[in-house]
């Protein structure tokens, strides 16, 4: 009974910090929002029995990602950009469009997929159980993410140096 | 026990609303959170599944994911901020030299 | 999972003693402070207002509750308000998985007609006992760079801002030095939980088969270096000397929270005490050995067990104090420094020392 509470209030937290993530004008908002969206979605993966990936999420996204989003835009003094408004006739488009894939993606979930019963007992999903999988059997992506995460730290680097910038001038 | 399509409901309704946010600012930053809050909705679906199969793929795909998802953003705003040197401005409409 | 009402009861005194001892940690690391760094300075300290100054702390929060609240003009003032109410988070959540105190048996007792704690009932003091204990520290703790980043944003003012972001980098980058570090104790506690790693601590190294030491992390020779990054770390996750750049009085006014006035100012001041005593808490359970007392097998009574949280609480004592005893004496490192520091020296050590104990764990040493 009280899982239904959780998921309850922090569905509802997620959704209203994701649209005011979307919906405000100041980017700052918008960052902070989201980061308190991520936490409601940590406390989902708790409710999923995936408690390591909960401290994940909430490590690496909302400790991390999310801190670099706001450093950007304090650093470039973002917020004091003056954002024109949308024009109507996209704001429409955009509105509906997305109203429309909602709408359409909640029919087909509620149509379709209608799962057995969950599995009995409880879902093994510790760390160490986590970590022997990567290391046996996705040792190969796991090697590759390292390598993709030096080319990222390489080329964010070389992208963000205003020697580039002034070069091209 | 709470049932996995209520799980994939919420996702659905996290996913839409990023799409939203892609289609409908200008503002690059906040298309960029929009584009991250649609990588967390998907995240949520593989959980979602993980548990209803009894599986750790899902749970190691959510992984490789969230690194993923650090490396682009990391990329996506060193890009942003090189175009802001440019440019003075974030406002993606901003960015149309090749534009016809 | 099924509970009834004697758990419920036990977790909310669990709850009422763990948040009574830190949020009563400020006041008293304040007198502390004040005349820890009178008697390194030579000078006498607060000591007018009740016996050895000792309700200077009163005095204190009397004035903090009665000044006048001032919300600057340009401030963003949602922000600006709940900026403070982030700075706490760390604090008090972290304290929630740290284990006080040796679990005891608690026997079947009838009191008013009724039979309390039926069968083997263990009390637990800890607050939760999660799977993944150390993990959701190292979680909510990265989370206390919210509070200094929107209280520096929040105020419009170009110190605030300024001292916020370098503050905000020095700590997420201390972060990875502080988690690979505490790394290396969970190679040898064999477990993400707590309780599991203070568990192993109480066992003991034999030197020569004679010599019978206590096995706290701090005495395994593999873990020395990563005792020195984890406390160096430490430091610079709650903004202490010598790495308050976040405060850094006479160069940013007063850094972050130079525009704070009153409560919201408390609020901070609060935090960052009680984020060093989490700290200290968590120093005391990954080294320390926590609430173990050396050479002693504890048995599950509570007798012992309240030894043993007087002991923990000791050892907690004891790293505070080197604390006010590290800020009054070594100059602030300069900026660019602290960050090479971090990054150039503390990160690699860090891996190094993870290697050093999977070595010695695979010979079987630990």
């Amino acid at each position: 009974m009280f899982e239904f509470a959780i998921f309850f209030f922090f569905a509802a937290v997620a959704v209203i910090f994701a649209l005011v993530v979307v919906l405000h004008h100041n980017p700052v908002v918008g960052a902070l929002s989201l980061v308190a969206s991520f936490f409601a979605l940590a406390v989902m993966y708790v409710l999923l029995e995936a408690p390591f990936l909960a401290a994940l999420q909430v490590i690496v996204y909302a400790g991390a990602i999310m801190v670099l989003f706001l450093f950007v835009i304090m650093l470039l003094n973002l917020q004091h950009q003056p954002e024109e408004p949308t024009r109507p006739v996209q704001q429409f488009l955009g509105y509906t469009s997305s109203a429309t894939f909602l709408i359409g993606l909640v029919y087909y979930i509620v149509k379709y997929a209608a799962f057995t019963a969950l599995p009995a007992g409880p879902f093994n999903s510790d760390a160490g159980l986590i970590g022997a999988e990567i290391f046996q059997a996705y040792i190969f992506p796991f090697e590759m993410v390292s390598i993709l995460l030096l080319a990222a730290i390489v080329g964010a680097l070389l992208l963000s140096s205003r020697s580039v910038g002034a070069r091209a001038q | 026990m709470i049932p996995t399509h209520w799980f994939l409901i919420l996702s659905a309704v996290l996913f839409a609303i990023g799409v939203c946010g892609v289609l409908t600012r200008k503002n690059g930053i906040t298309i960029f959170m929009s584009i991250e809050l649609m990588v967390n909705a998907v995240n949520l679906t593989f959980v979602a599944y993980a548990r209803q199969f009894h599986q750790l793929h899902g749970l190691i795909f959510v992984f490789f994911v969230m690194a993923i998802a650090a490396a682009e953003a990391a990329v996506g705003l060193a890009i942003f901020i090189s175009l802001f040197h440019h440019r003075e401005t974030i406002d993606v409409d901003e960015a149309n030299l090749m534009h016809w | 999972m099924p509970f009834d009402a004697t758990d419920i009861v036990l977790s909310f005194l669990k709850i009422a003693v763990v948040l009574g001892a830190l949020l009563n940690v400020t006041p008293i690391m304040v007198w502390v402070e004040r005349r820890g760094s009178a008697l390194i300075q030579d000078r006498p300290g607060p000591n007018r207002v009740g016996p050895f100054g000792l309700f200077q702390s009163f005095a204190d929060a009397l004035k903090f509750i009665l000044k006048e609240d001032i919300i600057p003009e340009q401030a963003h003032k949602w922000l600006y308000t709940i900026a403070p109410m982030f700075g706490l988070l760390p604090a008090l959540t972290t304290i929630a998985v740290i284990p006080w105190g040796l679990p005891f048996r608690l026997p079947a007792k009838k009191l008013f007609g009724h039979v309390f704690f039926q069968g083997d009932y263990f009390f637990d003091p800890i607050v939760a006992d999660v799977n993944i204990g150390i993990l959701l520290i190292f979680a909510l703790a990265s989370l206390g760079v919210y509070g200094i980043v929107t209280a520096g944003w929040a105020s419009s003012n170009k110190y605030s801002l300024f001292g916020a972001i370098r503050a905000s980098a020095q700590m997420i980058s201390y972060e990875l030095a502080l988690t690979l570090a505490a790394v290396s104790t969970l190679l040898a506690a064999g477990s993400l939980k707590l309780t599991d790693i203070v568990w192993q601590q109480t066992q003991y190294f034999y030197i020569f088969n004679v010599i019978k030491i206590p096995a706290w992390n701090v005495f395994s020779p593999s873990m020395w270096l990563s005792f020195v990054i984890f406390v160096v770390s430490a430091f610079a996750e709650t903004n202490r000397l010598p790495f308050d750049f976040a405060e850094a009085e006479a160069e940013l006014v007063a850094g972050y929270h130079t525009e704070y006035s009153s409560m919201k100012f408390a609020l901070f001041f609060m935090s960052e005490y009680m984020a060093m005593a989490a700290m200290s808490a968590l120093v005391a359970t990954l080294y320390l050995g926590g609430w173990d007392i050396p050479w002693w097998n504890e048995p599950q009574v509570w007798w012992a067990s309240v030894l043993t949280m007087l002991f923990f609480t000791l050892k907690v004592v004891a790293i505070l104090l080197v604390f006010v005893w590290v800020r009054w004496t070594i100059p602030r490192l300069k900026y660019d420094i602290l960050m090479r520091l971090g990054w150039k020296v503390f990160l690699p050590l860090a891996f190094v020392n993870i290697l050093i104990v999977a070595f010695f764990i695979a010979k079987q040493w630990i």
